[in-house]
């Protein structure tokens, strides 16, 4: 069912608008199979919008976006998607929640269960698994989200500012080991965060978004190699970068 | 399971002291439409070992009520849930039928005693009146039920690709199944209030609320009063289970917290 190697590569050339506002206009980026991106733009930039548009939920207004060539669609394309808020089911443990991805694929019994003990090995949640979200932390529950968003083994990774909730040292346990978990699996993924420090510290390239009619203002590549050194000079450098753009961008 | 033994313990006390009370009313009051305890477990005794006047005993009269109320109940939680179902999710079809739907929701089930006299006969007179005692709690709260899904599961739902099926299994009933149980119960209340009221209009020769008109006629007080206990000694205890269902299904509500 899916390439041991994602295929992904996302094209975008689309304009959104709802009735008179104007939320994205003549929005263009192209992301490379396996590469990890990473969006940043001030508030009410419209990420949701592209969120939906790139998973295939939204039309958009005029342009396309595409996945391999052919418009973003949930039931065709291998995508999945780790939401701001928490989006785990009350009704389900741990594991079911991890498995629900994998069971809407219609994974057979026993894949699902080796994949779903192995991811949730990964994201360290090993001896939750017949816990239910509200006996856990919301940490936890994050963690619960993103297994099931890895566990699909999707091409296309999409995460909508995954870690605001989180404390700080969750947060940096956390993106190490998406970035660990990224390394692992090879898969396109589209994070937004309004976190200029860990844009750069996850992307290999960060795009820049205006505010609302939102374009890209700027493309910058990381050429860091990982594990990247927040305190080190490049990093700074980088970042203060990002920082004026995303300044200028308002 | 310290706390569980102390709520049976107090219950048992509660219901002590309710006879106690009783007994010492009835000895204050001394009358005989005013019966002690023990008059009513005789005349139980006489009811279940030797049947009633009619000949009917105890239990074809429960029976006969019970069997009217899982059939009328029946077909309320099989119509209301489907038809809650598809109007929760398609509020336009709710929105455009409302002058239609909701006048009925007023009409008390009572009401219809008259025409069901006309129209029906034997069980199926009894099936539609609690039919329509238990249709609209069960009704309303799965079509309020369905407006509590959280957009954001369905969202998960959909980004993964699952069809509109695997959301209406998985995701909407999941929320809704908790709204569903409790307008059962409340469905459940209304039958019985229904299923009473129905057999006392006559036309029958068992059920209970027969049995007690029978025993009303001949002025024996604790004969009628076994049959308002039975009557909410059998609704209590459907209701145990359906509070039973509750706690296995959601599971999830009930632990205990970390």
């Amino acid at each position: 069912m899916h390439a041991p190697v994602s295929l992904a590569k996302v094209d975008v050339d689309a304009s959104h608008r709802y009735g008179p506002l104007i939320v994205h206009d003549g929005l263009k980026f192209s992301v490379a199979a396996n590469e990890f991106i990473c969006i940043c733009g001030p508030s009410g930039c419209g990420k949701t919008t592209l969120l939906d548009m790139l998973a295939g939920i939204l039309v958009p207004s005029t342009g396309h976006v595409h996945i391999d060539g052919t418009p973003a669609n949930p039931k065709k394309h291998s995508i999945s998607f780790v939401f701001q808020e928490p989006s785990t089911f009350p009704w389900l443990t741990v594991s079911e929640n991890v498995a629900t991805g994998l069971n809407i694929k219609g994974a057979p019994a026993d894949q699902v269960r080796s994949k779903v003990a192995n991811i949730i090995e990964i994201v360290g949640l090993k001896g939750f698994e017949d816990y239910y979200p509200h006996q856990i932390s919301g940490g936890m529950k994050q963690r619960v989200a993103i297994a099931r968003a890895f566990a699909t083994e999707a091409d296309l990774i999409l995460m909508d500012e995954p870690f605001v909730s989180l404390d700080q040292p969750t947060r940096e346990h956390m993106q190490r080991e998406v970035l660990d978990i990224w390394r692992h699996m090879k898969r396109t993924v589209i994070f937004v965060t309004h976190n200029l420090e860990e844009a750069v510290y996850l992307a290999d390239r960060v795009l820049i978004l205006s505010a609302k009619p939102a374009r890209i203002v700027a493309q910058l590549p990381i050429p860091l190699q990982h594990p990247r050194d927040p305190l080190s000079a490049e990093f700074t450098e980088i970042r203060s970068k990002c920082v004026q753009w995303l300044h200028d961008a308002h | 399971m310290g706390a569980g033994v102390r709520i049976i313990a107090w219950n048992a006390l509660s219901l002590v002291t309710a006879l106690i009370v009783w007994q010492l009313a009835s000895q204050a009051v001394a009358s005989p439409f005013f019966p002690a305890p023990m008059q009513i477990v005789d005349a139980f005794v006489q009811l279940a070992t030797r049947g009633d006047t009619t000949g009917h005993s105890l239990w074809e009269h429960s029976w006969a009520s019970i069997e009217r109320v899982l059939v009328g109940f029946g077909l309320g939680v099989v119509f209301a849930v489907p038809l809650g179902l598809l109007m929760g999710l398609y509020p336009k079809l709710y929105a455009g039928t409302r002058a239609v739907i909701e006048p009925f929701r007023f009409i008390p089930p009572i009401a219809w005693i008259p025409l069901a006299i006309i129209f029906f006969s034997g069980l199926s007179r009894f099936a539609f009146l609690i039919f329509l005692g238990a249709f609209f709690p069960i009704f309303t709260s799965t079509l309020v039920g369905v407006a509590r899904v959280e957009p954001i599961h369905r969202k998960v739902g959909i980004v993964h690709g699952a069809s509109k099926l695997w959301i209406l299994r998985h995701v909407v009933i999941p929320t809704v199944m908790p709204d569903i149980m409790a307008g059962m119960r409340v469905g459940l209340g209304t039958a019985w209030l229904t299923i009473v009221a129905a057999e006392l209009a006559g036309g029958i020769s068992t059920g209970l609320g027969r049995m007690m008109t029978n025993y009303a006629e001949l002025i024996m007080v604790p004969h009628v009063i076994v049959g308002m206990l039975l009557i909410g000694l059998i609704g209590f205890l459907m209701n145990e289970v359906l509070l039973l269902v509750e706690r296995h299904l959601f599971r999830w509500r009930w632990q205990v917290s970390l």
